[in-house]
């Protein structure tokens, strides 16, 4: 099972913070998250990693230096991914993931932005 | 003179009865002045009928009427066609649309009923075990393939940093 992670951060404002080389969401992922429920105008890429997950295996995945995604897979296309933040489990989360599909966690951050976190899987 | 007299004088002035019958209601006429009377009036109130009723003149010949009326009464005792046995799919479809919509009614109640502490659309193919954060929010958008959880964290939370600029890294 490949995967992908990224970890965005939204905004209203049309250009990432000073000194931040954000670049903009991928395409095909920025369409997605039009189709949800969320506010913010603009998503800025943090973050990507690009990772294999085997059967029945267990992956920890470092998305950014507060935050590791941890994730198991089990039978057919479930898996079980474990977000935490700065050592403490934040959301825990078991669901099917087949191709093409996407997760994603996301939360307030401050200055009326928020993050997100979007697990796609690729095959 | 009963009744059944009277019919019989009816019927002989009417030219019904057979021969024989005929000759006996004419010997007993030759008997009974009463009869005789009765036949008499018979006879009297037949003349007045026919002077004064006018036919009734069908439009269509007598022959053609009565072979409609003949029609229309095989018509009407003819024996109903037997109906060729249903398929076996007809006979099945009586039961089959009553349970496939209970069973649509069962499916939708176990779609539609959430987990308490849980809103949006999940899956049903979804387990949620335990989350750190019981507000969160789930959201489903099968067109686009893509599920949103929601963590109701305030700003200042574990993923993101409390500094001015908002960032997450």
């Amino acid at each position: 099972m490949k995967l992908q992670a990224f970890l965005l951060w939204g905004t209203d404002d049309v250009k990432p913070p000073e000194g931040k080389a954000y670049k903009p969401v991928a395409p095909e992922i920025r369409l997605k998250l039009k189709d949800l429920p969320l506010k913010w105008t603009n998503w800025f890429e943090v973050n990507r990693k690009d990772f294999s997950l085997a059967q029945s295996a267990t992956k920890e995945v470092p998305i950014s230096d507060k935050c590791t995604l941890n994730l198991t897979r089990f039978i057919h296309h479930e898996v079980e991914i474990t977000l935490i933040g700065k050592g403490k489990e934040v959301v825990k989360r078991k669901q099917s993931l087949p191709k093409g599909e996407m997760l994603v966690l996301g939360g307030n951050a401050p200055n009326s932005t928020a993050w997100l976190l979007v697990l796609k899987r690729l095959e | 003179m009963d009744y059944n007299e009277q019919l019989r004088l009816q019927a002989f002035l009417d030219g019904e009865l057979p021969e024989a019958e005929a000759s006996k209601v004419a010997n007993w006429l030759a008997r009974d002045r009463e009869a005789a009377a009765m036949l008499e009036e018979l006879r009297h109130t037949c003349d007045a009928l026919a002077g004064s009723e006018e036919g009734i003149q069908l439009p269509e010949s007598r022959e053609f009427f009565w072979s409609k009326v003949q029609r229309e009464i095989q018509r009407l005792e003819a024996p109903a066609p037997r109906s060729a046995p249903a398929p076996l799919f007809a006979r099945w479809r009586r039961f089959l649309v009553p349970a496939s919509a209970l069973a649509l009614v069962f499916v939708a109640a176990v779609w539609l009923i959430q987990p308490a502490g849980q809103t949006g659309g999940t899956a049903a193919g979804d387990i949620e075990t335990a989350l750190a954060n019981a507000g969160a929010f789930t959201y489903r958008d099968y067109s686009a393939g893509a599920t949103l959880v929601w963590i109701s964290y305030p700003a200042d939370n574990e993923i993101a940093e409390s500094d001015e600029m908002g960032t997450v890294d």
